[in-house]
């Protein structure tokens, strides 16, 4: 743990970015077509529950992150393994991350750049930065939050001008079965909105503890609502089977801005706000792994991890995945099941109970003692 | 600077050789103390003894003062003849009562003091200060009103122009620099404390900062950190700078300095602390925040609106001169689809001709620039005009058409100087040349990738440093929203209600309310005799 | 420690810049930019694709001022291949530098190309590689090889490309007769079971070897201008058939693409007497089921001026103006109308009807999907209303020739 204290407004800049980091790129919800916004809408409230449970299991014990509290409530042995996994969970998921964005940049503007190089300039940001701490991190956010809603509002006043945004291809709505689009909103959950599980390893360094409840639920509300609308705003530029086939919707959607013979070409857009939000995400997730396995192994200086883990970060990233289909395929059909839904939701469930039981206990002791 | 070397150098040997140690306190025998401040300065012929005698006991004395350091006229004409003509009231007056009546009744100066110690003593002989012995007694005077000498007079500030606002700035002279803050800020809450700093060059340092605004904590910092320099010698305040800033190793300034009293009183009411040195015009503030280096004393006085355009421009300059070369290699080797087609054609065009790729040829350019600017910078003004000649006309036309450069590539390095002269404060400027070429890095490698990496890393790097305990990129991140009226917008002043909390944390009231102006009510009858008076006039 | 890990970390990151080697870089001297792309079929049944390349020296004009007189601004390669990505190493054996198509903004395909084999698999490579945009326009060479129209040069823009992609933009805002339809446009109407494109075409009037020469410049009169030509019809991504003038225009209109038109009608049993010009105009497409047949219809919302008068008519009275309304309004109508009875016999929906009930009625669309085309839209009731406003009559109210008329009297 360092000695660093992120004020509510941090947290919640840092969780929204972190949310809408890789999922502006990576397309959710597209099994209910163009209920796409729709079925985001429905996950929020998924993600809402999710953060609600992690909360209350973070509330019986304030001031710990999970891999500390975990051996109290399974016992030193089976809570130490759990919290091993779950260590293991959240580099497995940094490493997916920076392989995305790696991909992203790769495909979209340096096709002959070996992905290796790409992600080694992506870890020496997100090395140098974990190393700064989080206060460094929350403060950046605070900043280029600004700089991302510049970008967003700018790009969508384009779009209207250009006239691309057609509202007709959002409908019809409701086309599909409702258990389609059920589906698509138990996809959205795990990701992006179940991903907020990381910041249980954030809320010990919050100022004010009693606000990290509505911190949290008006961050996951805030990029609910944005992931919806750039879902639609995609969708009604590009049409569903133009958005189904794109490896990166937005970036279409911004290319389809051609104005006044000037404002055009636009790609820089896409980039800096994409970039940014990567650099979010990965950096979040790298630096949880990173705090967790600190407290994990009692390791007191944590900066001295940052380098070797990074590195194998930086590995692992390029050893998951052979290619980017099969990458993109893990990452919508493996991980989310057998991944996600264990560490996102039974876990936290398990953990929850077994919370309330100790606390039971304890409360009985203290009554006996009494 | 080479006088300053060699006397370094002289410096250096002498240290070695065997100095008698110096004893505690002056004897009652005006020889021997003499003799030792003979022997103490090496019989330097600049360390005036005038002996002589006074009272009606003919008692000998001496005045000793340094040349050059002391007002000639005030000493003669005040010091010297107040002292020869004295009369003892009493025949039988003992040398300590003469001491006494001497202080009483002779000297017509302020700031005498009576001093019995070596080391004090030739402290203030060397700032400018008479030494008075008298022989018999073992105490001496210490004259510190005689302090004078050749030194720049006031004038106007060469490095922070101002379209309007007060033209002076500080000159060498630490007492003067003080006391034209004082003239300003007319408080007795204004509190200057010095000590003195360097083993060999005493060099006085002064802070000063408003005790019912600022920060205590922070004069607490400034002080604990001035007390622990121990170096030989503080010949600018940039000395002072290198060694109590935060983050060394970052290439941005963390600590602003200025040349302009109104800048020191401004900052001051905001709670800020100021560090006067003996011998610089250059006075430090700190603890600072990075927009502060985007802001001019005319924002101030100029209205807000304008004001705020400026600042914007201003930081759109600091990402021109960062970045404008940089991002001009990106476009053109990474992602020549981000041009327009009618631009990249022409540049295209242009460099058909050039035989080197655009990083090497941005190098050559901005290199070429940065020697320009060197050549200019140390010249003589008469020639400055010359070099610009040769170096921008001529070599950049002839090159141009020899086709070794491009011209668009001479547009856009020539945009990025003129962007970093723009920048108000030089701290600034010069850091970002240095980055400036990381950034050409950057782009060369990986494009517009690496530009943003390199923006981000940047942001990451300015959001971890602070100064004195403020974050330094306060208040845009930690984002504190009411503080904003005072950065990159600058808020009208009667909409400026508070100041900075962050640097003076227990007085932020500035004003009172209600202080926006408005038209008189009712306004009819004003409007009527104005119009008559102008009928009066035409 | 710590010292030494920094030091680590600063090799790393200079590595990171260094080795990069700049793999991904291209120098604007290494490249050579594809300003339109013209794709045929030779004999053998391969690809035959122009690549009409910038010649940035040429179009800049050069630092000495007016040197891009005497050479083409344009350079066009020609290679072959059975896929497109072939033809693009193929063209690597003749050209020095590497094709670059960023900058791409015309894609030509010809008429037996897109007749025989479609224009489907030809467009798949433009749309999965990242260089080329999707705003990138495509028309159809008619009449002519898809060559002529990349070789032919232009007068008044230097470009020849670039002419074509102008001249389409214009007519289509001024005519209203032809479509400025881009890549993305295309790809969307041929994946949509509810929809077929429409791709505008362009031909070479004259000798197409006449235009190839700079010296064809030096003339006032192109000798062989390129021209815009009708509109191709597609139907399973193949052309089927031409539509041209009025018959174009109604597609336009229903499809809530036209900006401006003209539209002549008659007067007091005169023809062409009065033009009216189209200033503003909506249309409304909706869809319901009717006697559970899909039922379409159509309304029309326009405003405009009137632009010109060939008799002498009374302007100043609403009454006329209103007939006058009527009269263009049935026009319209029934030129609509006939289109879309022209458009159904050739079983191709290029109106977009099919996407329109889909949205209305997405569940009665599940069932005809697989038939719209080739069994319910031919036989598909369609209504057509059109609402005329006439705004304004222009500077002068009655015309010069009705007082010639009355002097005469």
């Amino acid at each position: 743990m360092e000695k660093a204290k992120i004020s509510p407004r941090q947290l919640f800049v840092l969780m929204v970015l972190f949310q809408l980091g890789s999922s502006i790129i990576i397309p959710v919800g597209l099994t209910a077509k163009q209920d796409a916004w729709l079925a985001i809408l429905g996950g929020m409230a998924g993600g809402l529950l999710l953060f609600l449970l992690y909360y209350k299991v973070g509330s019986y014990y304030p001031g710990l992150v999970p891999t500390e509290y975990m051996p109290k409530i399974w016992g030193p042995v089976l809570g130490k393994i759990f919290a091993f996994l779950y260590v293991l969970y959240l580099f497995y998921l940094a490493a997916r991350v920076l392989r995305d964005f790696g991909e992203m940049l790769v495909i979209f503007a340096y096709p002959e750049t070996p992905l290796f190089i790409i992600n080694l300039l992506w870890m020496v940001l997100v090395v140098y930065t974990v190393r700064k701490g989080i206060e460094a991190l929350a403060r950046t956010g605070e900043i280029l939050f600004t700089v991302v809603a510049i970008l967003a509002v700018t790009s969508f006043i384009l779009l209207v001008f250009n006239g691309s945004i057609d509202t007709r291809n959002l409908q019809p709505v409701f086309e599909e079965k409702p258990i389609t689009l059920l589906k698509a909103m138990g996809e959205s959950v795990t990701f992006p909105f179940g991903e907020i599980l990381v910041f249980t390893m954030i809320y010990p360094y919050l100022t004010q503890l009693k606000k990290a409840k509505r911190v949290g639920l008006y961050a996951v509300l805030i990029s609910g609502l944005i992931l919806s609308v750039t879902m639609a705003i995609n969708l009604s530029v590009l049409g569903f089977s133009l958005l189904s086939r794109s490896q990166f919707p937005l970036l279409s959607t911004i290319q389809t801005i051609q104005l006044a013979e000037f404002l055009e070409r636009l790609d820089v857009f896409f980039m800096i706000g994409v970039i940014i939000g990567g650099f979010f995400k990965i950096t979040i997730f790298v630096y949880v792994a990173i705090m967790g396995a600190a407290s994990l192994f009692k390791v007191k200086e944590s900066s001295h991890l940052v380098f070797p883990l990074g590195l194998i970060t930086l590995f692992l990233s390029i050893g998951i995945a052979g290619n980017f289909p099969e990458h993109i395929r893990e990452g919508l059909d493996v991980v989310p099941l057998y991944l996600h839904l264990p560490f996102q939701v039974i876990f936290p469930l398990l953990l929850l109970v077994g919370a309330i039981l100790r606390n039971k206990k304890k409360q009985k002791k203290q009554l006996a003692t009494k | 600077m080479s006088p300053f070397f060699k006397g370094k150098k002289q410096a250096a040997p002498n240290q070695s050789q065997p100095v008698d140690p110096m004893p505690g306190s002056i004897t009652s025998n005006l020889q021997d103390n003499l003799s030792l401040v003979k022997q103490k300065f090496g019989n330097s012929p600049d360390i005036i003894i005038r002996e002589l005698k006074i009272g009606s006991s003919k008692a000998k004395a001496a005045v000793i003062y340094v040349q050059g350091l002391v007002d000639n006229q005030l000493l003669n004409d005040f010091l010297i003849e107040s002292l020869m003509q004295y009369q003892s009231s009493s025949q039988n007056e003992t040398k300590p009562e003469m001491l006494d009546n001497i202080y009483d009744l002779v000297i017509p100066m302020g700031g005498v003091k009576k001093q019995t110690e070596w080391s004090k003593l030739l402290e203030s002989l060397l700032v400018g200060a008479t030494l008075i012995f008298i022989d018999g007694t073992d105490k001496a005077f210490t004259v510190a009103s005689t302090q004078g000498g050749e030194g720049r007079s006031i004038s106007e500030p060469t490095t922070q122009n101002v379209i309007r606002g007060s033209k002076e700035a500080f000159t060498e002279n630490i007492s003067t620099n003080i006391s034209m803050v004082r003239r300003i800020i007319r408080t007795p809450d204004l509190w200057v404390e010095s000590m003195k700093i360097g083993t060999q060059t005493n060099t006085n340092v002064s802070i000063m900062y408003l005790n019912n605004i600022v920060d205590h904590d922070v004069v607490q910092e400034v002080k604990k950190r001035l007390k622990k320099i121990k170096i030989d010698s503080i010949l600018e305040s940039g000395y002072i700078e290198q060694l109590i800033e935060d983050q060394p190793a970052s290439p941005f300034p963390q600590i602003y300095h200025t040349e302009k009293p109104d800048v020191i009183a401004g900052n001051l009411l905001e709670g800020r602390v100021a560090i006067f040195v003996n011998g610089t015009p250059f006075v430090l503030l700190v603890p600072v925040v990075f927009i502060q280096f985007f802001q001019t004393p005319d924002d101030y006085y100029f209205r807000f609106d304008i004001a705020t355009f400026t600042r914007f421009l201003r930081i759109f300059i600091f990402f021109i001169s960062l970045i404008g070369p940089a991002v001009y290699i990106a476009a053109t080797t990474f992602h020549q689809e981000m041009i327009p087609t009618q631009l990249v054609l022409i540049i295209a065009a242009q460099r058909e001709t050039v035989p080197f790729p655009a990083v090497i040829e941005a190098l050559i350019m901005e290199l070429a620039f940065e020697v320009l600017r060197e050549a200019g910078l140390r010249l003589p003004k008469a020639i400055g005009s010359t070099v610009s000649i040769v170096g921008g006309l001529v070599i950049g036309q002839a090159a141009v058409q020899a086709g070794i450069v491009s011209p668009p590539m001479v547009i856009v390095v020539a945009i990025t100087a003129i962007a970093s002269f723009a920048t108000p404060s030089f701290a600034v400027a010069i850091s970002v040349r240095l980055l400036r070429f990381i950034f050409m890095g950057l782009a060369a490698a990986f494009g517009f990738y690496g530009i943003i990496i390199g923006l981000i890393m940047m942001t990451v790097h300015l959001c971890s440093l602070r100064s004195f305990g403020v974050p330094y990129m306060a208040p845009l991140g930690p984002f504190r929203p009411v503080e904003n009226g005072d950065t990159l917008i600058r808020a009208p002043w009667w909409a400026t209600k508070k100041r900075p909390s962050l640097f003076s944390s227990n007085n932020v009231k500035r004003e009172a309310e209600n202080q926006m102006p408005a038209p008189p009510q009712p306004r009819t009858i004003k409007s009527e005799s104005t119009e008559k008076g102008n009928q009066n006039e035409s | 420690m710590s010292r030494k890990r920094t030091f680590l970390f600063g090799i790393l990151a200079s590595l990171s810049v260094f080795t990069s080697g700049c793999w991904s870089e291209r120098q604007l001297t290494d490249i050579a930019m594809v300003a339109a792309v013209a794709i045929d079929r030779n004999e053998e049944g391969q690809y035959e694709a122009s690549y009409q390349f910038f010649n940035p020296g040429n179009i800049a004009g050069g630092l000495q001022g007016g040197g891009g007189g005497q050479s083409p601004p344009v350079a066009v390669y020609t290679a072959t291949g059975d896929t497109i990505m072939e033809v693009h190493g193929n063209m690597s054996r003749k050209i020095s530098r590497e094709p670059y198509y960023s900058h791409t903004n015309l894609v030509v395909i010809s008429e037996e190309l897109a007749k025989k084999e479609g224009i489907a698999p030809v467009l798949e490579a433009f749309d999965r590689g990242s260089q080329f945009r999707v705003t990138t326009s495509v028309v159809i060479a008619h009449g002519v090889k898809a060559k002529d129209l990349v070789t032919t040069l232009a007068a008044l823009d230097k470009v020849p490309s670039q002419k074509i992609m102008q001249t389409l933009e214009s007519t289509e805002k001024a005519l209203g007769e032809n479509i400025d339809i881009d890549l993305e446009e295309v790809i969307n109407a041929l994946v949509s079971p509810g929809r077929e494109p429409m791709i505008s075409g362009f031909t070479v009037k004259g000798d197409p070897k006449a235009g190839t020469k700079q010296e064809s410049l030096q003339a006032t009169e192109m000798p062989s201008p390129i021209v815009a030509d009708g509109n191709a019809v597609f139907k399973n991504g193949k052309l089927v058939g031409w539509i041209e003038g009025t018959d174009a225009r109604s597609v336009l209109w229903v499809m809530d693409r036209l900006q401006s038109t003209t539209i002549t009608t008659a007067w007091a049993g005169q023809k062409d007497a009065l033009s009216y010009r189209v200033v503003r105009q909506k249309t409304n497409v909706s869809a319901d089921m009717k006697n559970g047949k899909p039922h379409i219809s159509v309304h029309i919302h326009m405003e405009g001026d009137i632009g010109e008068v060939t008799v002498p008519i009374n302007l100043k009275d609403p009454k006329t103006l209103e007939k006058i309304e009527k009269d263009i309004g049935k026009q319209v109508k029934k030129e609509i109308e006939t289109s879309i009875r022209h458009t159904k016999k050739r079983k191709a929906d290029i109106f977009g009807f099919g996407e329109v009930f889909h949205r209305a009625e997405p569940k009665e669309w599940k069932k005809v999907e697989k038939k719209w085309e080739d069994e319910i839209f031919p036989h598909l009731a369609v209504d057509v209303s059109v609402e005329t406003f006439i705004r304004r009559t222009g500077l002068r109210n009655n015309s010069y020739l009705s007082e010639m008329k009355n002097g005469k009297e």
